[in-house]
């Protein structure tokens, strides 16, 4: 009796296990990158050869024309690291001094010195790299990049962001609070400011201080920098002119929140010349440079902010989105047919190895061989690759 | 038969044994518990640590709905009377919004100097995250207070925009509540003196989202993130620090088919010894209990004094995941309800009575009472908290099988395989075994 009856129990719950014992169900896989597409680094040797937890936020992200890719972080203090694709790790550089945020200010020349503008100092910083692979990594709790200081870029602010034409040889950068636009010229070592692109802090809450501007700097085919600046204009740095003058079209906003927009953004398409930008309000545009006119491409997640955007393989655009306080969501764009894609949440299972999901991104690269690099910027962080495909 | 059962299929076997004897009445050792519903609030669905008694001996507790309010309540043993506080959604100001809901508190009441109690709520459904931060969505989880000479909650606002509050625990030196938010695994804190809420950033990723914050008698607060490893907060320099210390935990690698969202390198509750000045824990994943000493050497020790788990399951793959059902006793002992199956409410994965552990601190030996049930024969399904009262009562809140009433509507929570559940306050006095 009891042997029949455990029988048929256990018959029972074989059949309810069976639903019930998967570590992770497909429905919720569905929400996330595919797992065959992603993977993640730490940004050091775990667990104790790590850039600290509170000073790991990846907040810049740059290519090196060897491929190697560089990236700085934000927190307590900042550090640079390199990532080489052939080595396929992360290596710490050391901490930058007195720099406790790097966003979207890690430029590299064709003669491949890394430029950090650092968001605390105003300085920019000139970093030449020397094998680093050939040191071994430490905590590097005490142990500085061996850095060049080249000043102050505008004087009593920070720089905001940075980037560069390296054929010319020129940096160009927004500084914060002012908003200033400014331009470094490495043969020369002068630094040049051009004017303000935000002279005053829109209407809002009281504790809505900032005066709005882009994340980045886009420059066009020509060397020409764009930027955005108040009400979520476009401004120009005309190369040839030497000047910078504000444009009459606008990044795309909801009705009404343009004083608050800002383009979060900028990727050059070398191939068409246009360029493409991700709005605080979540709006994908493309710009074209010769007409001066701005395409909405419409918006490719619910969300605000795209924290970054670059090219994929076929033309395609791969971009993420979503703000601070949400959980970041990938996405690709094929300018061919218009089409968006939901790629799902930035997250790594790789039970029982490591998993790890990040919810805010900071910057977004892509290497020489089309591997798209993903930033996390959260107390701890990771650096994740994306292998994008058709 | 049997025996084919029991070579082909060994872990259905013992799980199929397990239910017939929960189905056929037990003849396993027995610990007598008495208990008392909540009356009113019969389709209350879960529970997870929101449980504690404090200085006057009322007992509070959170009970959680899915999908729905949840509700605080106290139960007054002088009086033998429940009082249910209110649905979280009212107390939270948003009764008739039809926003994600207030559905749980999801850790211990905090008991401030002047007999305040502060809480916090926590979402009960996140769709795969598809509503995370919109309009439809969970609009955060809120620090409340209740004053028991009032009888009024106040509701001190969101704690954690679009994120539940899923684990809490009350520091009185720094007059502080602190927290963990979910899915981000940020550890914030509310200062109830200034009202402000503080985000120090993310301690734990979903792997290892640590469900219990442990506080010392100098207001440190303590956490697991990553491989077992401790954290520490000081609120002397504001600061996080990941310390070189590590819990007992089941080495990775072994599939044990659980939610991915189940941590199981994490401790799963801590106690702290206020005399002794450590703390008492137990790992997730196999019931490791440990002590942690905060302040020997230079940054602690943790010593691994055994495994709280039923011993015919100790050392084994299917020891179950552990339950928040562990105290500190007034006698010097840990006292632990102890799942017999894998134990989620409606997510078990079977049915089987907890047993009530003790661990003996003065001797490091451990006693199973064995299955803890009431008087009319019906088990603990498993429980998910447990605090002591000055007078040495044992508290857990956890699941029993309903029983339909002649002439009333048939109320419960869920169902465990088929067996129905309602939520209920489960009372066991050291002193009456």
């Amino acid at each position: 009796m009891l042997a029949k009856h455990s029988l048929w129990v256990a018959v029972l719950i074989m059949g309810s296990a069976a639903a019930g014992l998967a570590q992770r169900s497909l429905d919720y896989d569905h929400v996330v990158v595919p797992q065959d597409r992603i993977d993640a680094r730490a940004l050091g040797y775990p667990p104790l050869d790590v850039i600290p937890d509170g000073e790991s936020g990846i907040t810049s992200l740059a290519v090196a024309p060897d491929g190697d890719i560089y990236g700085a972080t934000s927190g307590a203090r900042s550090h640079l690291f390199v990532l080489s694709p052939i080595h396929g790790f992360v290596q710490p550089l050391g901490y930058l001094p007195d720099t406790k945020n790097v966003t979207h200010a890690v430029v590299i020349s064709a003669e491949g010195d890394v430029y950090i503008g650092s968001g605390t100092s105003g300085h920019l910083l000139k970093y030449t790299p020397s094998n680093p692979y050939h040191e071994q990594i430490g905590t590097h709790d005490d142990k500085a990049v061996p850095v060049k200081d080249l000043g102050q870029a505008v004087e009593g602010q920070g720089i905001f962001a940075l980037a560069i034409d390296r054929n010319a040889g020129f940096i160009y950068g927004l500084s914060s609070p002012g908003t200033h636009f400014f331009s470094y010229s490495i043969s020369t070592g002068k630094f040049s400011d051009w004017g303000v692109v935000c002279p005053r802090v829109p209407k809002g809450e009281k504790f809505e201080t900032d005066n709005i501007m882009s994340r980045m700097l886009a420059l066009d085919v020509k060397g020409n920098v764009y930027v955005s600046g108040e009400d979520g204009y476009l401004f120009k740095f005309d190369k040839a002119a030497q000047k910078l003058e504000k444009l009459k079209v606008q990044a795309p906003a909801i009705p009404g929140r343009e004083p608050w927009t800002r383009v979060d953004a900028f990727m050059t398409d070398v191939v068409s010349g246009l360029i493409y930008g991700g709005t605080s309000d979540g709006y994908l545009f493309q710009f074209d440079p010769a007409s001066q006119k701005v395409v909405n491409l419409g918006k490719p997640l619910i969300q605000y902010d795209i924290a970054g955007l670059v090219p994929g393989p076929a033309g395609k655009i791969y971009g993420v989105g979503g703000t601070a306080q949400g959980m970041a969501r990938l996405f690709s764009y094929r300018p061919a047919t218009g089409a968006y894609e939901e790629l799902g949440f930035i997250d790594v299972n790789r039970r029982p190895y490591y998993t790890w999901q990040a919810y805010v991104i900071g910057a977004v690269a892509v290497g020489h061989r089309g591997t798209i690099y993903i930033g996390e910027n959260e107390r701890i962080s990771k650096l994740y690759l994306f292998y994008p495909w058709e | 038969m049997m025996k084919l059962l029991r070579f082909v299929f060994p872990g259905v076997f013992a799980v199929a044994m397990v239910f017939h004897a929960w189905v056929a009445g037990s003849s396993a050792r027995t610990v007598r518990v008495d208990y008392r519903l909540f009356t009113g609030l019969g389709n209350m669905d879960g529970h997870w640590n929101a449980l504690t008694v404090a200085r006057d001996g009322k007992v509070y507790i959170g009970l959680a709905h899915h999908g729905a309010g949840g509700h605080a309540v106290y139960y007054d043993p002088s009086k033998d009377r429940m009082v249910d506080l209110g649905n979280l959604n009212k107390l939270c100001g948003q009764a008739c919004m039809r926003i994600g809901p207030q559905s749980k508190v999801h850790a211990k009441f905090g008991e401030a100097k002047d007999g305040k109690i502060y809480f916090a709520t926590h979402a009960g459904l996140w769709w795969n995250f598809a509503r995370f931060a919109t309009v439809e969505g969970y609009p955060g989880g809120h620090w409340l207070v209740y004053d028991p000479r009032s009888g009024e909650t106040e509701d001190l606002g969101i704690g954690a925009r679009y994120e539940g509050i899923i684990t809490a625990a009350y520091d009185p030196v720094y007059n502080r509540m602190y927290g963990l938010n979910y899915p981000r695994g940020h550890f914030i804190y509310y200062d109830i003196a200034t009202g402000q809420t503080h985000d120090m950033g993310r301690v734990n990723n979903w792997d290892s989202l640590c469900r219990t914050i442990g506080i010392d008698g100098q207001g440190n607060v303590y956490g697991t993130f990553g491989k077992g490893q401790i954290y520490k907060y000081d609120p002397r320099t504001d600061k996080l620090t990941n310390l070189p210390l590590f819990i007992p935990i089941r080495k990775k690698g072994i599939s044990l088919g659980r939610d991915y969202n189940k941590s199981e390198t994490a401790w799963r509750e801590v106690v702290w010894d206020k005399q002794k000045k450590v703390f008492y824990g137990i790992d997730e994943s196999a019931g490791y209990l440990f002590s942690f000493d905060p302040h020997a050497g230079k940054y602690g020790v943790v010593k691994k004094l055994g495994q709280l788990a039923i011993p015919s399951m100790a050392d084994g793959r299917g020891v179950p995941y552990a339950s928040l059902a562990l105290t500190l006793g007034n006698d010097d002992k840990l006292y632990y309800a102890a799942p017999a199956q894998e134990f989620d409410f409606s997510g078990s994965k079977g049915v089987a009575a907890s047993h009530l552990l003790v661990f003996n601190l003065k001797t490091d030996q451990m006693q199973d009472l064995g299955e803890m049930r009431v008087a009319d024969g019906r088990g603990l399904m498993g429980a998910e908290s447990a605090a002591t009262a000055q007078d040495g009562t044992i508290y857990f809140v956890g699941a029993m099988e309903a029983k339909p009433e002649p002439g009333k509507p048939f109320v419960y929570g869920g169902k465990i395989g088929s067996i129905p559940y309602r939520l209920a306050l489960f009372i066991y006095h050291p002193e009456a075994k």
